[in-house]
């Protein structure tokens, strides 16, 4: 592998699927201009630092090196281990503690760290705590942990990755005051390795058959819970009467104060609510919606729930068999999976995004095939998207 | 100027007038509707004319003798904030069935199939559980009877016994998913094995003879196979190919020819694995 050139990339866009899809192919990667014109905060913002001491940990080999100001960054992969006893590993469980004024959700780490876990040597098994873990929604555009579980997660069934996984939330957490830091705790189990996901072929997005969702708060009434939930189902009962959505109440965490004036002293943090809906079509696809009270507070439950309502709506009214949000995943795994055609339709409004276009053209440069496009049966203006495999999926365990 | 407010208990079960009058015209609309409906089609109606109530006059004058008037403006150009605070919603979780709860609200990701059979299972509830326990448990004993039914005979009662009843046991038995039947042998001298194999396989090849002298077709011969030793699922950090056992990677010949792939040249190789 050191004798193929690194890949060169600039800028910070997307560099945790670059990152995965570097370990994944086993292809090293040279990123620059990392933020160069920020007078402020030039190069590597800390979740980037700690997400690539997240692939340290699950990888053994990997080397990381970073240029003084933090703008150029020298990624060579090693092989995704995962949670196997060694450095770094206390009982099998990878401890992973976020910066604490970490403005990104902790979906930021557990998306990609999803799509590296399948391909592991041994199961997955990470526990993320500290004061920088924010369970919830973020303004950033992070989803929360419930959204995480309940639609990015049973994407993976459908390539046959099902058994023996976990996300647990063991506490939950809203951002802290200016959206940085919370104290939650989560701690994700991945233990189905496969050598090669299934090749799928979703070209029926289905009808939408039930509604579900779970309305969060940390730190304040239950109350708002429940009118959050009035007033998303006062949207979507017009359209559909199967919603459920679960409340979960619970207490904010607390962190000792870091100022030292009082040894003992603790502060509370990451109060606030939010809403995650799915909704559910008859062929299994997902489709989802998070909304999170700011930091600074000033909106009523009845907004959040109404504007998440209104946000599932949208993603349902996108249409195809993928939404948004598990579109780069799913094309990551058929570009990942065996030497075959997976086909895959999908919104127009949904490939057309700079981000899925952006990641076919990083999957070109790591080697992929082309995707090729065309037309689909129904007259619905989806595109089905034909992608073949690279048939690696997992290249560092092959034993020829 | 704020005077003791009175209770008016008959006021408030009243519509107040704006609502009276809206709900009036708009029946008035629709009976105009109908009517010119009805006379572009027949002839025009005569004598019907459209009632309308007075609605101009509230009944309001019972309480006119009041102090009180209302609020008053405020004299300083304040404008009063008006906060709506609707009534508590109910609880929403309330009719959650449990399952349901247990499904979505685990640590496990919810999966699509385990909430298809909730939903089945569900739908059996509704009818009455007794009498259904009731024909499912004659269902099986009517399935078993015909199942069984040869192992009858006439004299005796329902129920086998005897040698009938290790037969019927291991029908089902085998129903349920039996491997193999309890009453053949598994342990035996290899001679007597032998023998009866080549005894089924003498009777077999008998029986296809006699056929084709007679033209009869029969079903195909099936060639019995053991386990398939190299389709088998192959663990994730193991080799890709030959048993490793004891430190040591055995390849038998068929590994050894499919890694070293056809001799001639241009030829395909003869049967075509996929191996990863």
């Amino acid at each position: 592998m050191a004798s193929t050139p690194s890949l060169r990339f600039e800028s910070q866009r997307s560099l945790t699927y670059r990152l995965i899809l570097s370990t994944l192919t086993g292809r090293q990667v040279h990123i620059s201009g990392i933020r160069p014109s920020s007078p402020t905060n030039p190069g590597l913002a800390n979740h980037e630092i700690s997400f690539l001491r997240l692939l340290e940990a699950i990888t053994n080999g990997s080397e990381i090196t970073i240029s003084y100001t933090g703008t150029t960054l020298l990624y060579r992969p090693g092989l995704i281990v995962g949670s196997a006893t060694g450095s770094g590993v206390s009982g099998g469980v990878i401890r992973h503690e976020p910066p604490p004024g970490c403005v990104r959700g902790i979906s930021y780490f557990l998306i990609p760290l999803c799509l590296l876990a399948p391909f592991s040597k041994s199961p997955v098994n990470v526990l993320f705590t500290g004061p920088g873990v924010i369970t919830s929604a973020t303004s950033a555009g992070d989803v929360s942990v419930d959204t995480v579980r309940t639609a990015v997660l049973p994407l993976f069934e459908q390539f046959g990755i099902s058994n023996n996984i976990e996300l647990r939330i063991l506490r939950r957490s809203c951002a802290g005051p200016e959206g940085r830091g919370g104290a939650g705790e989560v701690q994700l189990i991945f233990s189905h390795q496969v050598r090669l996901p299934k090749t799928i072929h979703l070209m029926n997005p289905g009808k939408i058959k039930r509604v579900r969702g779970v309305a969060y708060c940390t730190g304040i009434s239950s109350a708002n819970n429940a009118r959050m939930i009035e007033a998303a189902r006062g949207v979507l009962n017009f359209f559909i009467n199967d919603i459920y959505i679960f409340s979960d109440v619970s207490p904010a965490p607390f962190l000792p104060m870091t100022d030292g004036s009082n040894a003992g002293a603790k502060r509370r943090i990451g109060v606030g609510f939010g809403l995650s809906l799915i909704a559910e079509s008859s062929a299994s696809v997902i489709y989802s919606a998070d909304v999170v009270s700011p930091p600074s507070g000033g909106q009523p439950p009845e907004i959040i729930g109404q504007r998440c309502a209104h946000q599932l709506l949208e993603s349902v009214s996108l249409g195809g068999c993928v939404s948004p949000l598990g579109a780069p995943i799913m094309l990551t795994l058929m570009a990942m999976g065996s030497e075959d055609v997976g086909r895959l339709q999908m919104s127009k409004g949904v490939i057309g995004t700079e981000e899925i276009i952006g990641l076919g053209r990083d999957l070109r440069r790591f080697g992929a095939s082309g995707w090729g496009i065309r037309d689909g049966e129904r007259d619905d203006g989806d595109v089905i998207v034909s992608v073949v495999g690279r048939g690696v999926g997992n290249v560092g365990r092959k034993v020829a | 100027m704020l005077g003791k407010r009175k209770r008016r208990p008959e006021e408030a079960s009243q519509p107040s007038p704006q609502e009276v009058g809206s709900a009036d015209s708009e029946s008035g609309i629709l009976h105009e509707a109908f009517r010119r409906h009805f006379e572009a089609q027949f002839k025009p109606l005569g004598g019907l004319k459209l009632k309308t109530r007075d609605v101009s006059t509230p009944t309001l004058d019972a309480d006119s003798d009041s102090e009180w008037n209302g609020f008053s403006e405020p004299e300083d150009g304040r404008t009063v904030e008006v906060v709506e605070c609707t009534a508590p919603p109910k609880a929403s979780l309330a009719g959650v069935p449990k399952e349901e709860l247990k499904s979505f609200m685990t640590s496990k990701p919810p999966s699509s199939s385990s909430r298809t059979k909730q939903a089945v299972s569900k739908s059996d509830d509704d009818s009455d559980d007794a009498t259904d326990a009731a024909n499912i448990r004659n269902d099986l004993a009517l399935q078993r009877l015909l199942a069984e039914s040869h192992l009858l005979d006439p004299q005796s009662s329902y129920s086998p016994t005897g040698a009938n009843r290790h037969k019927a046991t291991d029908l089902r038995l085998q129903s349920l998913g039996a491997k193999a039947s309890i009453l053949s042998q598994d342990k035996m001298p290899m001679s007597h094995r032998k023998g009866i194999i080549a005894k089924a396989s003498r009777r077999e090849e008998r029986r296809r003879r006699e056929a084709r002298e007679n033209g009869i077709i029969l079903e195909k011969a099936r060639k019995s196979r053991g386990p398939n030793i190299d389709r088998r699922e192959r663990s994730i950090d193991g080799p890709g190919v030959g048993m490793f056992r004891k430190g040591m990677l055995r390849l038998n010949k068929r590994d050894i020819s499919e890694i070293e792939g056809s001799k001639r040249p241009g030829g395909r190789s003869q049967k075509k694995t996929s191996r990863r």
